[in-house]
């Protein structure tokens, strides 16, 4: 709200470490955080709601109550506002029944207002008050139908339910991505912050007062910002839900693939979750050192363009073949070519790029590979987007592959092959794109059908980001790995790098001889592991340390 | 009769002292020059540490070891004067504003003089227009009267007066809501520490305090602080200005010295001259404060610590007593009804227990009342009052506590009207948590 408002303070690897005492046991514990994250760091996991690590503090809910020594003995506090002191006392409910019981009333008292929804409510799975009464509350219940609810709820929304109880909101259309239900809003205020202090626009607030207040947005004004689906991630309960996860799938059946944003250079760490082949929707997976806790919308409807549009077979001078004849083909002009222009692409991963260098060894001094993109670039937002529209943009220029897709227009002439993977140049310039129809053969490796695959003489269809495992490096030379979900379209689709082994002749099956191959040929990758790299990603030395 | 108690805040009502002429008649502003500025700061708050003198807000916190927290040579200092007078019951800082403002700016220079105080504000209750109007009215004779401004009385020292009206909330009395307010924020309050002494206003250190707090300086300083702390008892020195409501004959502002019998409060010809009806409680301090029996209240005596032995508060001074013809049990849920409505809702337990405990006390009163109510309502309170971010929440544990367990017998009397008091609530298998 005010001025006072800090954010709390992470452990880092670095961080001093000091002894304090939880529940009569001396444990060792960042001394530089909050007791929130030093419990966590000696596997202590407090409940709490209002608490973020990326938010500013607020300790509204008060779940989080542990008891500390203070200048009156031992005493209740809010663990995400007590900084660790060397050698302090905590007691945890594990050994104080007052901190149980104290977590056990709030608990109660969350829920008084809370409305009976679970069956219907999206949020149930993965919802904080269900988590959090599970651990800290299962208590009798005070609550008795004649004392009734004030549910919360904006007074021009409340309605009379079939038994005559005054009910609050619900099913508000808050913005054009947003469902709000008032009843369920635990009043946190999560969203209020992240809209005021990582989104930087205050578009929601929370009105009036004690029990009737609500969340809302300022008269006559909707939530409508880059990154409001965020709020939907950090709501605790269902009050906050997207309109495209929506009723679509239950959560508790997701499957969750790490990976990472395939539409900017920051690389932005994602979950994408999936189930049957499906893909529901792209969640942020939290990385201090990347995202935070945060992704732009524009990277969660990436997932759509999954299902949309998909090259999933071959064609051949515009009719659609099989894609083993279109592989054949290119596999025929690229042996007779004199002179071919492989176009490399930085929306591929590292290993993919590698196989185009492997396919470029194999045809000798007969190829020559060209680098970079015509995409605009914006730029940086501050929270999770660099404004480079090319994700592996670095990586490839690590590789050695130069961003001279100007010499390749200027000396078309030259060439009687062009390949592309996946970089959709007829679309990025279409003017520029004309040029190179002067090349009589145009292969395209694409898994979407682009403007590209329709200016091609035979393209062929290959996986997309969320199908293939392999590696970026983002804008900020960190190697980040995206984890391949199991939802290809159709099962014969292949990753680009095995699609180009094939095209090399050398028929690599697993990605690691891709990686392999990658290590080999680029001094500052050279020896390291995918066991290295880690779900965080590895900070690659800056360029002019390696030799 | 004539009032025979000793008088330091109210010496000038009904006097006309709105008017600085009067007020300067009458011995105002007669310190501020030479003999207030040839205090170095320290000598000044070890004068107010000496007089005793306590906050009169509601907590009685020692005024000069507040002021002995503030630190100095670094960010400015505000001082901020809390005249949101929100408790039920209390009306005495209203009073003070509208008969003396002229002693409210004196106590402000003095008080502004011992902090390095530049800039400072009255926090008045947006209700109290005609407060409003004195105040302004005051000040601006104050500065052309060079008393307020540039450069005071050519001391070099120089202070400015804003008045800020509050938008009628009762938790803007609490000090660290009332900042948030004064910043312009939503008024709820924030956590400590830090406290406002050291980070306050727009993150600066900061000192509140009460109207009747600082009207009192004037008279520390022009009398010295032994004679102040002659008057009282214990360490409870000084006098205090109650307001008196309820069922007494003349109901009232008083100022008397601390430690008053409440019974000569209500009896005595020169305050209340007797309670209407037989008394059957006295409320102390304002609604917050536990309430007293007649037989408690037989014996009390209004200072702090004897109030404190008697399980009750001070508080701000806000007497109400009341008959045996009098329903505790609307009593009680006018004041769960007001703590409910005045919640800020920031943090859980007092935003949804205080209406939670309001819709329990509304049955009750509507003669739905189970005979575990009164059980629950002490659950409650027993839950919320350390839990939360301020005292708001147990200052309506306060009431529900003693008012459920001193008339206990009224309250059952009012559940013994519902029929199907004893009957289960619930299904004892069910256990409803979230599922309800």
């Amino acid at each position: 709200m005010s001025n006072y408002y800090h954010m709390p303070k992470l452990p880092s690897a670095d961080s001093l470490r000091v002894t304090i005492n939880v529940d009569g046991k001396d444990v060792v514990v960042p001394g530089d955080t909050n007791l929130i994250e030093a419990l966590r760091s000696v596997g202590i996991e407090t409940p709490h709601f209002c608490y973020h690590p990326h938010l500013p503090l607020s300790g509204n809910c008060r779940q989080c109550l542990i008891e500390t020594e203070g200048p009156r003995g031992m005493g209740l506090a809010i663990a995400c506002y007590t900084p660790v002191r060397a050698g302090m006392k905590v007691a945890t409910p594990a050994s104080s029944p007052k901190v149980a019981k104290a977590r056990k009333t709030v608990m109660e008292f969350q829920l008084v207002n809370h409305p009976l929804d679970c069956p219907i409510c999206d949020k149930a799975g993965e919802c904080l008050l269900q988590e959090n009464y599970m651990q800290a509350g299962q208590g009798e219940s005070h609550v008795r139908e004649d004392i009734g609810k004030q549910y919360h709820g904006a007074p021009e929304h409340r309605f009379e339910d079939t038994k005559g109880q005054d009910r609050g909101g619900k099913d508000i259309d808050i913005g054009p991505r947003i469902i709000l239900d008032e009843e369920r809003c635990i009043l946190c205020d999560r969203c209020v912050r992240f809209m005021r202090h990582v989104a930087g626009d205050e578009q929601l607030y929370i009105a009036a007062r004690g029990d009737h207040a609500f969340i809302t947005t300022f008269p006559g004004k909707k939530l409508d910002h880059a990154y409001d689906l965020n709020t939907t991630d950090i709501c605790p309960v269902g009050a906050l839900t997207s309109k495209s996860f929506r009723f679509k799938h239950r959560v508790w059946n997701l499957q969750h693939t790490p990976s990472i944003d395939p539409t900017d250079a920051l690389g932005a760490n994602i979950w994408i979750d999936h189930d049957g082949g499906t893909v529901y929707r792209l969640m942020p997976r939290c990385n201090s050192d990347v995202n935070r806790s945060w992704i732009a919308n524009s990277t969660r409807a990436a997932f759509e363009a999954l299902s949309t549009n998909r090259l999933l077979d071959g064609r051949l001078q515009g009719k659609t073949v099989t894609r083993s004849e279109a592989l054949r083909h290119m596999m025929e002009k690229l042996q007779s070519a004199k002179k071919v222009a492989l176009v490399s692409s930085g929306h591929l991963t590292l290993e993919d790029n590698a196989a185009m260098l492997s396919l470029a060894g194999v045809l000798g001094p007969r190829a020559e590979v060209f680098g970079g993109s015509w995409l605009p670039v914006a730029k940086p937002d501050g929270i999770a987007l660099s404004g480079d529209p090319v994700p592996n943009r670095r990586g490839v220029s690590l590789l050695g592959i130069a961003d001279n897709l100007d010499q390749l227009v200027s000396r078309a002439a030259e060439f009687d092959v062009v390949l592309l993977a996946e970089t959709d140049l007829w679309f990025a310039d279409s003017k520029q794109a004309k040029a190179l129809e002067a090349i009589p053969n145009r292969l395209v490796l694409s898994a979407w059908d682009t403007a590209s695959v329709k200016a091609a003489t035979c393209a062929v269809g290959i996986n997309a980001w969320a199908e293939v495992r392999g590696c970026m490096v983002n804008i900020a030379g960190r190697l980040q790995m995206m984890q391949a979900a199991p939802v290809s379209p159709v099962d014969a689709l292949e990753p680009a790098w095995q699609t180009l082994s094939h095209l090399a002749g050398s028929d690599w099956n697993e990605v690691i001889e891709a990686w392999k191959f990658a290590t080999g040929i680029c001094s500052p990758l050279a020896s390291i592991k995918y066991s290295a790299i880690g779900s965080s990603g590895l900070q690659l030395p800056p360029s002019g340390a390696h030799t | 009769m004539a009032d025979t108690s000793p008088k330091v805040c109210t010496v000038n009502f009904g006097k006309g002292a709105q008017d600085i002429s009067v007020y300067k008649s009458l011995g105002g502003y007669s310190n501020v020059g030479k003999r207030l500025f040839d205090l170095s700061q320290f000598e000044l708050i070890d004068l107010v540490t000496r007089s005793g003198l306590r906050g009169r807000g509601g907590a009685g916190f020692p005024t000069g070891m507040k002021w002995s927290f503030v630190p100095r040579g670094g960010k400015p200092v505000y001082l901020v004067v809390n005249a949101d007078e929100g408790e039920p019951g209390t009306f005495k800082d209203h009073f003070l504003m509208l008969e003396d403002p002229h002693r409210l700016i004196e106590g402000m220079l003095i008080c502004g003089w011992a902090l390095g105080v530049r800039t400072a504000y009255i926090y008045v209750r947006g209700e109290f227009l005609s407060a409003v109007e004195s105040l302004n009215k005051a000040i601006s004779q104050a500065y052309a009267a060079g008393l307020l401004g540039a450069n005071i009385g050519g001391s070099g020292y120089s202070l400015d007066i804003y008045v800020h009206r509050g938008a009628g909330a009762y938790i803007c009395g609490e000090e660290t809501a009332l900042i948030n307010s004064l910043e312009g924020c939503k008024g709820q309050p924030r956590l400590k520490p830090p406290f406002p002494a050291v980070s306050g206003a727009w993150s600066s250190p900061t000192c509140v305090n009460n109207v009747e707090t600082i009207m009192a300086l004037p008279w520390i300083l022009e009398n010295g602080p032994e004679a102040y702390a002659a008057i009282g008892v214990g360490r409870s020195n000084g006098t205090k200005v109650f307001s008196v409501s309820g069922d007494v004959k003349r109901p009232g502002v008083y100022e008397c010295a601390l430690g008053l019998p409440i019974m000569e409060m209500l009896e005595s010809e020169q305050f209340c001259q007797g309670v209407i009806g037989d008394l059957k409680g006295v409320i102390p301090g304002g609604s917050s404060t536990p309430v007293l029996t007649t037989a408690e209240a037989s014996d009390a005596k209004l200072d702090y610590e004897s109030l404190a032995a008697k399980g009750t508060m001070l508080g701000s001074g806000a007497i109400i007593a009341f008959n045996s013809s009098r329903n505790v049990v609307t009593m009680l849920q006018s004041l769960t009804r007001f703590y409910a409505h005045e919640s800020c809702g920031q943090c859980t337990p007092c935003r949804e227990g205080t209406g939670f405990a309001n819709r329990v006390m509304k049955t009750v009163v509507a003669g739905k009342g189970r005979d575990t109510d009164l059980q629950l309502l002490l659950d409650l309170c027993e839950g919320f009052t350390p839990t939360t971010i301020c005292p708001l929440a147990a200052a309506d544990a306060g009431p529900i506590e003693s008012f459920t367990k001193k008339f206990r017998a009224d309250f059952e009397a009012a559940i013994a009207r519902n029929p199907e008091r004893a009957e289960e609530r619930l299904h004892p298998n069910f256990r409803p948590g979230a599922f309800w």
